[in-house]
């Protein structure tokens, strides 16, 4: 009887499923007849004033549904006495595609800068409780050091000569780039108008707009620094060499990308692919900073208790994982506006991908946490809760170049790689280097920002278009697997400048400061904690510290 | 040796960067710049970090 029962169920299901769905024609319904092309009529603006307004009475009962708001009343008229002209409205098309273009590339600055919070709260909770007011102040007053740092001079090194952001209405005063010639090309070094944002006619509504946004991506790179030198950075030392970063350093990088420099134009001067390609900044936001926290972390050494004197490593524990990944989930929001932002628009030149470059974010985020969390769980028993952060994180930095260039697929792999180089690298930088990185800054945002740079290279997918082409050469940017080696080529140069120019520029201007005013607490400083020693207050007053001694301690 | 090694993270660059002027080859290009990593890495790497790693604090 019970068999019966599943049998008569089953049969019930499958007609349901399938049999009761109605069958495929065999052959296909002809087509309907073309509709017969009408002849295009001119619009004159005759035809624009017998377009009517909505009724004033009938206005005032108020539009539930909409329907009433946003009509021909709404577009402004430069003449009362002519009316609506044909004019008029074409303006009023092009206002209305700049000022898509303006609130989208705004409101992702906003979010990208309150990723600053989100480092803030990572970088805090893995530090031990002793230096938790230090820490978020680096992390608090980076931000003002670099905006001022990039109001004054860096703004103008980096954007000043990029020429026409065609997304944000021409932006044509910056449009003076100091290049010298080699090779027979001409190489452009930096940009020379844009200081004080007055200077050169950039007091101009689209040069705001970019100034926000490069403005917060600038801090980013500067605030991955602190992450790397905490619990041990004087912060007279560490204010110095914000600005310095913000000023010169980030900034000379960022021209040769993304301001019309020469890495940019390695492809309309030596026919490497599209020139180098880093389309939201895993080379120019993350390995700059990551870079600089390498040269950083060599110079000022490790904690102490870091290592035994065999050289062997120990853990130091953070004090507050809760911190650390709500600080992941807050950078993970912020990313949104990172890259999908980078179009720099959201209206025109097919700014429409904003959508596959959001979701391919996210999945590269997914398979980076993924992929860290399993190889802690495999490798060491467990899955690390700090760990698979970092691989979130990862995986967000690796696909930040290559994030309008790619599919869904090849993001989840370069999220997949990302989680898992962490942890390596993590683990070569503490054992092999014997550099102490209380956060897995070096990890993250240098090792995975080189990488994201070369996954442009290799994973570029020659589908996504930008108004036909980029960095001035027709085309799509397409890697190695779907066929242009040229591309790897410039972006190998990239990382080539990236390790040899950014990381010596930084190690000397570190250099240059610790010689001058030190870099690093005192012993007795560190060992008490930098609360009280440089900031005067503990971050946590009600609370009693118990500070366990490490080996070496 | 610090100083060696910046100087020889440095020389890793002009050798990638030279790979713009000395080829046209794809190839070459790409062997050029390679080089010129694996260079600017040793120069950090294998002299400059150990460098520092002589001077250690946990040493003292």
């Amino acid at each position: 009887m019970k068999n019966k029962y599943r049998i008569l169920t089953t049969f019930a299901f499958c007609v349901a499923l399938g049999f009761g769905q109605a069958p495929a024609p065999a052959t296909p319904p002809p087509p309907a007849a073309a509709p017969v092309a009408a002849a295009p009529v001119a619009l004159t603006d005759k035809d624009l004033k017998s377009v009517e307004a909505p009724k004033p009475e009938l206005r005032a009962k108020g539009d539930p549904d909409g329907g009433l708001t946003g009509t021909v009343a709404d577009i402004a008229v430069s003449d009362a006495k002519k009316g609506l002209t044909l004019p008029d409205v074409v303006n009023q098309i092009g206002q209305n595609k700049i000022a898509i273009n303006f609130m989208w590339t705004l409101i992702c600055g906003f979010l990208v800068m309150f990723m600053q919070a989100g480092f803030a709260i990572v970088e805090t909770g893995l530090c031990r409780a002793k230096n938790a007011n230090h820490t978020m102040m680096m992390n608090f007053v980076v931000y003002g050091t670099g905006m001022l740092a990039y109001w004054l001079i860096g703004f103008a090194l980096q954007m000043g000569g990029v020429g026409a952001v065609g997304n944000l209405g021409g932006t044509p005063p910056l449009s003076s780039e100091f290049a010298i010639t080699l090779f027979g090309k001409p190489f452009g070094l930096f940009g020379q108008t844009g200081m004080f944002l007055t200077h050169g006619g950039t007091y101009d509504v689209g040069v705001m707009v970019v100034f926000l946004f490069q403005m917060v991506f600038m801090d980013t790179a500067l605030t991955i620094v602190t992450g790397t030198a905490a619990e041990r950075w004087k912060f007279s030392a560490f204010i110095v060499s914000s600005f310095v970063l913000g000023a010169f350093i980030y900034p000379l990088f960022a021209n040769w990308a993304w301001g019309g420099g020469w890495l940019a134009n390695l492809g309309v001067n030596f026919g490497l692919g599209k020139g180098y390609s880093d389309f939201a900044g895993s080379g120019v936001v993350h390995a700059v900073g990551g870079i600089t926290a390498l040269a950083m972390g060599m110079l000022i050494g490790p904690r102490i208790g870091k290592f035994d004197r065999t050289g062997r490593p120990h853990a130091m524990p953070g004090h507050d994982i809760v911190l650390v990944l709500t600080g992941c989930f807050i950078l993970a929001f912020g990313w949104f506006g990172f890259n999908p932002g980078s179009t720099l628009g959201a209206s025109g030149n097919g700014n429409l991908r904003i959508s596959s470059i959001a979701v391919n974010t996210m999945l590269a985020g997914m398979a980076g946490g993924f992929s860290a969390m399993f190889y802690m769980w495999i490798r060491y028993g467990k899955p690390d809760a700090s760990m698979s952060g970092n691989g979130l994180l990862a995986g967000l930095v690796a696909i930040t170049a290559p994030s309008g260039f790619v599919n869904p697929v090849c993001a989840v792999i370069i999220g997949l790689i990302a989680g898992v180089l962490v942890c390596l690298s993590v683990e070569f930088v503490e054992r092999v280097m014997k550099i102490d990185d209380p956060v897995g800054a070096i990890s993250v945002h240098g090792a995975n920002g080189l990488f994201g740079v070369l996954a442009v290279g290799l994973f570029a997918d020659g589908k996504s278009n930008y108004g036909g082409s980029w960095n001035g050469v027709n085309g799509n940017v397409t890697g190695l697997f779907y066929g242009d080696a040229g591309q790897l080529v410039a972006q190998l140069i990239g990382i080539s400048a990236l390790i040899g120019v950014v990381f010596s520029l930084s190690f000397v201007a570190n250099w240059a400061i610790d010689a001058v005013i030190g870099q690093r607490v005192s012993a007795a400083a560190e060992l008490e904690g930098l609360d009280l020693p440089e900031m005067g207050a503990i971050g946590y007053p009600e609370f009693e510290l118990r500070t366990p001694r490490t080996a070496g301690a | 040796m610090m100083i060696l090694g910046l100087l020889i993270t440095l020389l890793g660059f002009l050798i990638s960067f030279a790979s713009l002027g000395m080829t046209t080859s794809v190839g070459g290009r790409m062997t050029m710049v390679l080089v010129g990593i694996l260079v600017s890495l040793f120069g950090i790497i294998g002299l400059m970090n150990k460098a520092f790693l002589k001077n250690a604090i946990w040493r003292r």
